[in-house]
């Protein structure tokens, strides 16, 4: 594991915040709603390995992959791309993205259905300043690289003649043409058949492991983040409620919600686990002050409704947003550090 | 067997008061819905594809039938047909589907109606009142610009003309206290609701008139892992009070496996493999079964590779000659590529599975993860599970 933490982060984002100022609906057009999408986000993504974030619609997830990618420009905080501060404001650039690159969620929706699957994979390669004459060996490469071999077969076939699966590599291959270090993968399995799900997580495990891309994969399939990830991220209503290596946070939970979120999965080997909860979560807002998850959570006290709680340590690597692991001041790590980093000297309070 | 289907139409009424001369009114039916020998075709003549083929299921009164399959694999065409809700160029081909529905006051006495031969006007009064459906996006299934109540005013106003207009509304908040929503929903757009709360709303919808047959199509695929629990659990406990039978389509086959009484598989049109939900798990039969199920990563234990199921769903217009899963099969046979297999019991038991590998053959040797014996009981298989 120690090699692990001494790895540079390929790429880091530290404190990255992201609020939308909405109209409040049925009020004066003064009435102005901040929705905190993501709030003080901090994680590496390392050569080699797979970062997996885990939450459900709304919690920002998806907000986040696009700041990474530079899409979506942050409200404040940093990245840091091999070393390298990006300064704030700075327009996205070409080389920004020939080193990270954004697999969607629908390949269909991805893909310029006009098109035959060569231009899909050229054109990247034309911007990115490739010869004429290479482009289309570096496209064969590519499809190649995703095991849809023979690359012929699929260079002049167009969108809609593929299955959701062989669309799904064709937009991998895309980002992975320009040789990418970092592989964004916002949900790239939720529209796919359950079939061939597993040969696309093989797939980014591969390209991790053998390519030692650093690999994001944003899900809400808690199961295929514990098969796929070396690091397991849940993030709730915008925060990282609980993060740990390797399966702990899986096995242990520690945060109510990733307890919850566990509780609910099927699962065909334990037919007790059964979770219930109060009805009607859904139209719970998430509350200005205190912990976001205080209104549905079963052990919540009094101080949950007054302060945000800080990041505690649980575990080797595992550390958890929640008030219940205040009894231990030492495990006290400050708010959204970079704990990785921080493994084994926890700062006190 | 091929209807056409315009015959069908004209002689539906003749038919179906043969049906009911055949069986005797007063006959008690175990079985609430029996679907025979059904096959559906979009289009006609050369570019026909079938997309339900020869499929036969029975279903019991308080089960609930779990239907898994992939997209393209005919599971919602199946319940659309079945329910004459699909629309050209879907055409039901062949089979006939028999609904047994109990007559008001006493619970012993069914008519069994032919659903493929029933007329508009049959459809009308058995639709809502004795089957109804519960479809994926309850946000397209919601009219956008009524309010939640009047959805159900006019469901009642429709089928409940004995009850007045506070008798409706009375209605209306028991049915939304059911699936645990407030009464105030009842003024709501549905764009002002959560999924979850859309799909709560017509699952009280569907139970509105009390059916025997409850359908639902895909109910929790859009919807948060926490918010689908809360869904399933509601459920449950819906169908312990109210006793109808539910069919339930997904391709998750683990929600299934919790869920369901009994599992068919559904593969390219076809049932491949029907058992119940315990066995199907413990002891798959058919090889795609048993890959589907290894698709799933499992939440314990030591992380190991999966390879899930190699290639990807036929094309419905292209099938494969023999069985159309063997161009995926690890364990495919020569016999295999030309010959489709039935939907055969395995000895006997009441389990079916169409796969060569259990025929019988003593030539044959089924491989060992596709010959396990299911546990007699569930509590039996934690303890062994807890030892390991």
């Amino acid at each position: 594991m120690s090699e692990i933490t001494t790895t540079p982060a390929q790429l880091s984002v530290r404190h990255l915040t992201r609020h939308f100022t909405t109209r409040v609906p049925g009020r004066l057009l003064h009435a102005k709603r901040v929705v905190r999408a993501v709030d003080d986000a901090s994680l590496d993504l390392v050569r080699g390995q797979v970062t997996a974030v885990v939450g459900e619609s709304g919690s920002g997830k998806s907000v986040l992959a696009r700041m990474l990618a530079r899409i979506i420009a942050p409200t404040s905080g940093e990245l840091i791309l091999e070393g390298t501060t990006i300064p704030a404001g700075a327009k996205r650039t070409l080389e920004y993205a020939s080193k990270v690159q954004l697999v969607l969620q629908d390949p269909y929706a991805s893909t310029n259905p006009v098109h035959r699957i060569r231009h899909s994979l050229e054109r990247p390669l034309l911007i990115h300043g490739a010869k004429k004459h290479d482009v289309e060996d570096l496209a064969k490469a590519a499809l190649s690289r995703v095991s849809l071999d023979p690359p012929e077969r699929f260079l002049d076939r167009y969108p809609h003649e593929l299955s959701g699966g062989q669309l799904q590599r064709v937009s991998i291959a895309r980002a992975l043409c320009v040789k990418p270090d970092v592989l964004l993968a916002d949900e790239p399995i939720s529209m796919l058949d359950v079939s061939v799900r597993l040969g696309i997580l093989n797939l980014l495990k591969g390209l991790c492991d053998n390519e030692h891309l650093a690999v994001l994969y944003i899900t809400h399939d808690i199961a295929s983040a514990r098969y796929l990830a070396d690091e397991i991220i849940v993030m709730y209503a915008g925060q990282i409620v609980e993060r740990s290596r390797g399966t702990a946070l899986v096995d242990e939970p520690t945060h109510p919600y990733t307890q919850l979120l566990i509780a609910s999965v099927p699962d065909p080997s334990d037919p007790t686990s059964q979770a219930s909860q109060s009805d009607e979560h859904s139209s719970y807002a998430v509350p200005e002050v205190g912990c976001r998850f205080a209104p549905r959570c079963p052990f919540v006290m009094d101080v949950c409704r007054t302060t945000d709680p800080p990041v505690f340590q649980v575990g080797e690597g595992h550390t958890s947003r929640c008030w219940l692991y205040a009894d231990r001041p030492e495990a006290v790590v400050e708010m959204a550090l970079p704990e990785r980093r921080r493994e084994g000297e926890t700062t006190k309070t | 067997m091929i209807a056409d289907p315009l015959k069908t139409q004209a002689t539906s009424k003749m038919m179906d008061m043969q049906l009911r001369e055949v069986a005797p009114a007063s006959a008690h039916h175990e079985f609430v819905l029996e679907v025979n020998n059904f096959n559906v075709d979009y289009g006609v003549g050369e570019n026909m594809v079938r997309a339900v083929n020869d499929v036969t299921l029975k279903l019991r009164r308080s089960q609930v039938l779990g239907v898994a399959g992939e997209s393209g694999s005919g599971k919602s065409t199946l319940v659309y047909a079945m329910t004459r809700l699909l629309r050209a160029p879907g055409v039901i081909s062949g089979g006939d589907v028999t609904l047994n529905i109990t007559n008001d006051g006493d619970s012993d006495e069914v008519t069994p109606i032919n659903l493929v031969t029933a007329s508009e006007k049959e459809l009308r009064q058995i639709r809502w009142s004795h089957v109804s459906i519960v479809l994926q996006s309850a946000l397209n299934a919601l009219n956008p610009v009524l309010r939640v109540g009047r959805e159900f005013h006019e469901v009642l106003k429709t089928h409940r003309r004995e009850l007045t207009k506070s008798q409706r509304h009375a209605r209306s908040v028991e049915l939304l206290k059911m699936v645990g929503l407030n009464e105030d929903r009842l003024a709501r757009f549905p764009h002002e609701l959560s999924g979850g709360q859309r799909q709560r709303i017509m699952i009280a919808l569907a139970l509105a008139l009390d059916p025997e047959l409850v359908i639902m199509d895909e109910p929790t695929t859009a919807l948060d892992v926490v918010t689908q629990r809360e869904i399933i659990n509601e459920l449950n406990e819906l169908r312990s009070r109210y006793g109808f039978a539910l069919i339930f389509i997904t391709h998750d086959l683990s929600l299934l496996i919790e869920l369901a009484d009994e599992i068919v598989v559904m593969y390219a049109g076809a049932i491949i493999e029907r058992a119940g939900a315990s066995e199907l798990y413990e002891a798959p039969r058919h090889p795609y079964t048993l890959g589907l199920i290894n698709s799933f990563p499992p939440m314990h234990g030591d992380r190991r590779e999966l390879t899930g199921i190699p290639g990807s769903p036929p094309d419905l217009a292209e099938l494969p000659e023999g069985c159309s899963f063997a161009p995926r099969c690890p364990y495919a046979m020569a016999r295999c590529l030309h010959e489709a297999p039935a939907l055969l019991n395995i000895g006997d038991s009441d389990r079916s599975v169409a796969c060569w590998l259990h025929t019988g053959d003593s030539s044959v040797t089924v491989p060992v993860e596709l010959s396990r014996s299911s546990s007699p009981s569930r509590a039996h298989v934690t303890v062994l599970q807890d030892h390991t």
